[in-house]
């Protein structure tokens, strides 16, 4: 991990810019929802095939080659907004249904909640200063909603909701590291262009 | 007769018609069946055929459950001839769940031999499943650690079976089976609860793209309540608190959350292990009932008493400090209950001053105040107050919260004073009082003395010395006083009498002691002298003293010492006295070290040794007691030389400075000694000794007496070479050639220089007077006279007193010949040879020896040693 970290830090005036701690941000998460998802596995001894069937929690247009930035980040975005909202019902579930004692399990739940929204907002801010729409609102599957199940099946479901949101954090990291370099401005210069308008 | 046999025959057989169908088939059977399933409970009712109302017989009904079409449970029921026609039910659990396989249950009655056909009640056809993907069963279900589960895998058509099994759980506690090739069967002894939520049940499958295929169930696994030890009381008359121990944690909080009832109402805090109820009467016996419930069972918990014996009493509210003087103080508190007022109840008061703390109790009815006696001035306290029924006390009420006050100050105690003798000197001295026994701040200290017939003397120390030094008439009793000071005023005065020194007391008795666990444990006979007890001091005897003591009451006549100024290895001096109405007496005097320690090695400084024949004694000088840190109980000494093992020999005399080892040999010997101790031989001190045989000893004193006669001889030759002229004089001398004269003989008188040798011995005194000395040497003069200086002492004042060069240049020539006069006038001749001429009797340096009579004397007695003789010279002719 810490390897890792290390490695997400780059030189001070690429940290200023917004871009560049969205990809901090990114790979934190990409680290922490890691973490999250191999604390869950092991927890309850779950293997990689208990998921079955290629059906995703987050519904997105798909991927294009053609999408331009803006719209790579929007897709993003609203991506991650899902895997927040999903997060979120994760947490209530389990803290309905399962044990209460947790530990270090909760503590990182909560974070990767928290870091999601984290860069979920962050990236709203490297799309505004791209002249892009405001924030998007999610809209969520409720034919997935976790109603009904048995406790093994709500297990699961939590379970993909961390698939999900790793592999989003994954997306997010690849396409903000892919971000074009003339894309990366600090901050202040974005303010100052958009007052003289 | 025969008429009657055929109707009877015919009766009976009219009779089994009716208890038979058309077909033959029994008529008594069951009907009415009613089939049900609860969890994994079969439940049947069933009524009886009208017709089994005729039975006289036992009826019993025969049960038969089928699972998967096999056979797996017998069981019958029998019905009394009463509960014919009424409904009859069964139950039964089956270990697996309905999921897994299809369960048949069969029923047929029995009467006798007749049996009636069986009826079949089916569960819905079960083992398999419409899903894409393999199903576990039973789902969300609670079991009991220790119990035995069985968990079945249904896989749809299409799926091969891989793997089923529990997490959390030893597979040797595993058994696995099928029902058949899409139903697997997991039967597992559960002997973990669920460490999370629940535990999962995951089987796995290979579908026909050969794609592995999972899923699961959730069982929970836990306990049933384990809550015990109910017990009830009340604080305020109005409710009941009733508490218990929750025991075990069931792990089925979530799933099956234990549920509390007390006296019928729900405790919805029951969990934590306490419960409160209104109280419907005051007082009289009542019993309590609390259950405990959850899916895998319930525990029932009662307690039973009279309410007025189970009082656990509120603290003390609003405890303050309402009088506070030196050594008392009042305190109040309140009550929060009404009812308490007429109740009656002990409390304790503990009272602490940080170091300390002692509790005190008092009883009454409604306390509410209690004074404290006996407190130290000048002293902070804290003090807590704690209550409970004195009547059939309970509990005491938790403490109330602790207040601090302060006393007042006062004068201070009086002192401890003692005394100690040091040379001309008597020390007295005080303990410091300790600031509980000041009551203030010491200022000073006031001694005063005095001759029982002499005015009283008065002498301040200032604090903190605590000594003071009185030079006394030891012929006379002195009475010492001493007061302490602080700013409340002065202490009662401390006396001691110091005894006149009485050079005939009885000797004290002296003994040993060995300390123990850090300290000196003494014990002392009774002595009725010891009016006001006894006192024991002590002080180290390796250092310079500085006395310290203990005062023991009459009744004791023994104590345990420690000080932390106590010192492991080094000697004390303990000494008991009787405390009487005037001087202290001497009773005892005790040595001992709190803990003997080996002494270090080389505690003989010096080691000597003398050897007598074949015998060596060693030797040391006595140990001093600085140099023992152990008592000495004897020595031994330990020898070896390089051949030999080590012999020894010891004394038991720690007075003893020698030993000695016998019957060496020619050898060099180690000579080893060590002291010896109760903590072992220690403080070893070696020498190495060469011993020599006495026949060495016998050669080396005769080769000594050889070479000193050697050296003599050598001496008294040299001597005689160096002297040979002298002693050939002496013992040759050359006979003189008689001169002839006109008038020979002459009378003496007259030619007074005749030349006639006569021997000494043959003159008196005043004849030698009459002539000149000789001196004669043959060598060089300074080496002359340095032999004459060293080897004989007979040479005069005087004579050394002259220059070397005019004693010693005389050359030994024959006194007979006549000197010339230019060798007497060159000096290099002893003046009083020059006497020889009459006309220089006085030399040119004024000598004169005839007239000196006292150095002729001394002459006579000591003689030169080469003044061989005295000679007559005749006188020479003038010419």
């Amino acid at each position: 991990m810490a390897d890792r970290r290390s490695g997400l830090t780059g030189p001070p005036e690429h940290r200023r810019t917004t871009p560049a701690r969205a990809v901090v941000i990114a790979e934190l998460l990409h680290l922490e929802s890691s973490n999250l998802l191999e604390l869950y596995r092991k927890r309850e001894t779950f293997i990689a095939n208990v998921i079955s069937g290629d059906s995703r929690l987050v519904s997105v247009p798909p991927p294009s080659s053609q999408l331009d930035t803006r719209d790579k980040l929007w897709r993003l975005q609203t991506a991650l907004l899902q895997c927040r909202g999903l997060m979120e019902r994760a947490i209530a579930k389990e803290d309905e249904e399962l044990s209460t004692e947790m530990g270090e399990y909760k503590t990182l739940r909560k974070m990767v909640s928290d870091r999601l929204l984290y860069l979920v907002n962050t990236i709203g801010e490297v799309i505004k200063a791209m002249d892009g729409p405001a924030l998007v609102t999610p809209s969520f599957n409720d034919s997935l909603e976790p109603d009904n199940l048995t406790v093994f099946e709500m297990k699961l479901w939590v379970f993909r909701v961390f698939i999900e949101v790793d592999y989003w954090a994954k997306t997010a990291e690849t396409v903000l590291q892919a971000l074009p370099k003339e894309r990366v401005k600090p901050t202040r210069l974005r303010s100052t262009r958009s007052s003289h308008r | 007769m025969i008429t009657w046999l055929l109707l009877g025959s015919l009766f009976c057989n009219s009779q089994q018609d009716g208890d038979f169908k058309d077909d033959g088939v029994y008529r008594c059977e069951p009907q009415n069946l009613a089939f049900s399933t609860l969890d994994n409970m079969i439940l049947l009712t069933w009524q009886d055929d009208p017709s089994c109302m005729s039975v006289h017989e036992v009826l019993t009904y025969e049960l038969e459950v089928l699972v998967a079409d096999k056979l797996t449970h017998y069981e019958e029921v029998t019905i009394k001839a009463g509960q014919i026609g009424s409904t009859h039910s069964w139950n039964w659990s089956s270990h697996l769940p309905f999921e897994c396989a299809s369960h048949k249950v069969k029923l047929r009655s029995r009467s006798g031999t007749h049996k009636s056909q069986w009826k079949q009640e089916q569960t819905i056809p079960a083992g398999k499943t419409e899903s894409t993907r393999p199903e576990v069963y039973p789902r969300d279900k609670v079991f009991e650690v220790g119990s035995r589960a069985t968990f079945c895998c249904v896989l749809p058509m299409d799926q091969a079976f891989e793997k089923l099994f529990i997490s959390g759980h030893d597979s040797k506690n595993w058994e696995l089976s099928n029902i058949s090739s899409q139903v697997h069967v997991l039967t597992v002894d559960l002997n973990r609860a669920s460490t999370t939520s629940c535990t999962n049940i995951i089987c796995e499958a290979v579908n026909d793209k050969s794609r592995v295929v999972d899923n699961g169930a959730c069982a929970y696994i836990g306990y049933r309540p384990d809550d015990r030890d109910l017990t009830c009381e009340t604080q305020d008359f109005q409710s009941i608190e009733c508490v218990w121990n929750v025991g075990r944690d069931t792990h089925l909080a979530r799933k099956s959350p234990t549920i509390y009832e007390f006296l019928g109402s729900r405790c919805p805090e029951g969990y934590n292990g306490r419960c409160s109820h209104k109280m419907q009467k005051d007082y009289g016996a009542m019993s309590w009932t609390l259950t405990a419930q959850n899916k895998l069972g319930t525990v029932t918990l009662v307690d039973w008493a009279d309410l007025s014996h189970r009082v656990h009493m509120l603290a003390p509210q609003e405890v303050r400090v309402s009088a506070v003087n030196a050594s008392d103080v009042k305190l109040d508190w309140e009550w929060g209950v009404k009812k308490y007022g007429g109740l009656s109840m002990k409390c304790q008061l503990n009272i602490s001053d940080g170091e300390t703390y002692a509790v005190v109790e008092r009883v009454g009815d409604g306390l509410n105040s209690v004074v404290f006696n006996d407190l130290i001035p000048n002293w902070i306290y804290m003090v807590r107050i704690r209550c409970g029924t004195s009547q059939h006390f309970w509990k005491w009420s938790n403490w109330s919260s602790s207040v601090e006050f302060h006393t007042l100050g006062d004068v201070p105690e009086a002192l401890d004073v003692w005394m100690q003798e040091k040379g001309s000197q008597t020390i007295i001295t005080w303990k410091v009082p300790l600031a509980n026994q000041s009551h203030g701040d010491i200022i000073d200290y006031e001694i005063s003395w005095a001759e029982s017939s002499k005015r009283q003397e008065k002498e301040r120390v200032l604090h903190p010395k605590h000594s003071f030094a009185l030079h006394l008439n030891t012929t006379k009793d002195y009475v010492v006083s001493i007061i302490a000071r602080n700013q409340y005023g002065k202490s009662s005065p401390s006396t001691i009498t110091i005894p006149a020194l009485n050079t005939g007391s009885p000797k004290v008795k002296w003994s040993r002691a060995q300390g123990s666990n850090g300290g000196f444990n003494l014990s002392w006979s009774a002595n009725p002298i010891a009016s006001c007890g006894y006192i024991v001091d002590w002080c180290p005897r390796t250092r310079s003293c500085k006395i310290d003591w203990l005062r023991v009451p009459p009744n004791k006549t023994h104590v345990s010492i420690f000080s932390k100024n106590f010192t492991e290895g080094v000697r004390y001096l303990l000494s008991i006295h009787a405390c009487t109405q005037s001087a202290p007496t001497l009773l005892e005097r005790i040595e001992g070290y709190v803990k003997e320690k080996i002494i270090q090695d080389g505690l003989f400084k010096i080691l000597k040794w003398k050897q007598r024949e074949m015998d060596v004694e060693v030797s040391w000088n006595p140990v001093a007691i600085q140099e023992q840190s152990a008592f000495i109980h004897g020595y031994s000494l330990y020898y070896w030389d390089r051949n030999s093992s080590v012999a020894y020999v010891s004394t038991d005399n720690p007075q003893a400075t020698s030993l000695t080892a016998k019957n060496l040999q020619v050898n060099t010997y180690t000579f080893t000694v060590k002291a010896i101790t109760s903590v072992g031989e220690c403080g070893a001190t070696s020498i190495n000794v060469t011993l020599n045989s006495m026949t060495d000893n016998l050669i080396k004193a005769v080769g000594i007496t050889l070479v000193t006669i050697f050296v003599l001889l050598c001496l008294i030759v040299v001597l005689c070479y160096r002297k040979w002229e002298c002693i050939k004089l002496m013992v040759y001398p050359p006979i003189p050639i008689p001169v002839l004269k006109d008038k020979w003989p002459t009378p003496l008188a007259k030619q007074s220089s005749h030349p006639v040798f006569v021997e000494m011995s043959h003159h008196t005194e005043v004849e030698l007077m009459a002539i000149p000395e000789l001196q004669c040497k043959s060598e060089a003069p300074s080496k002359v006279f340095a032999e004459q200086e060293s080897v004989s002492s007979s040479s005069t004042r005087e004579s050394r007193n002259h220059p070397v060069e005019k004693l010693m240049t005389l050359p030994c020539q024959s006194p007979l010949l006549p000197l010339s006069p230019s060798l007497v006038n060159n000096g290099h001749l002893n003046p009083s040879f020059n006497a020889t001429s009459p006309n220089s009797a006085t030399g040119s340096n004024g000598y004169k020896p005839q007239e000196k009579k006292g150095y002729s004397k001394e002459v006579a007695e000591k003689p030169l040693p080469c003044a061989l003789t005295y000679i007559l010279v005749p006188a020479l002719p003038s010419e």
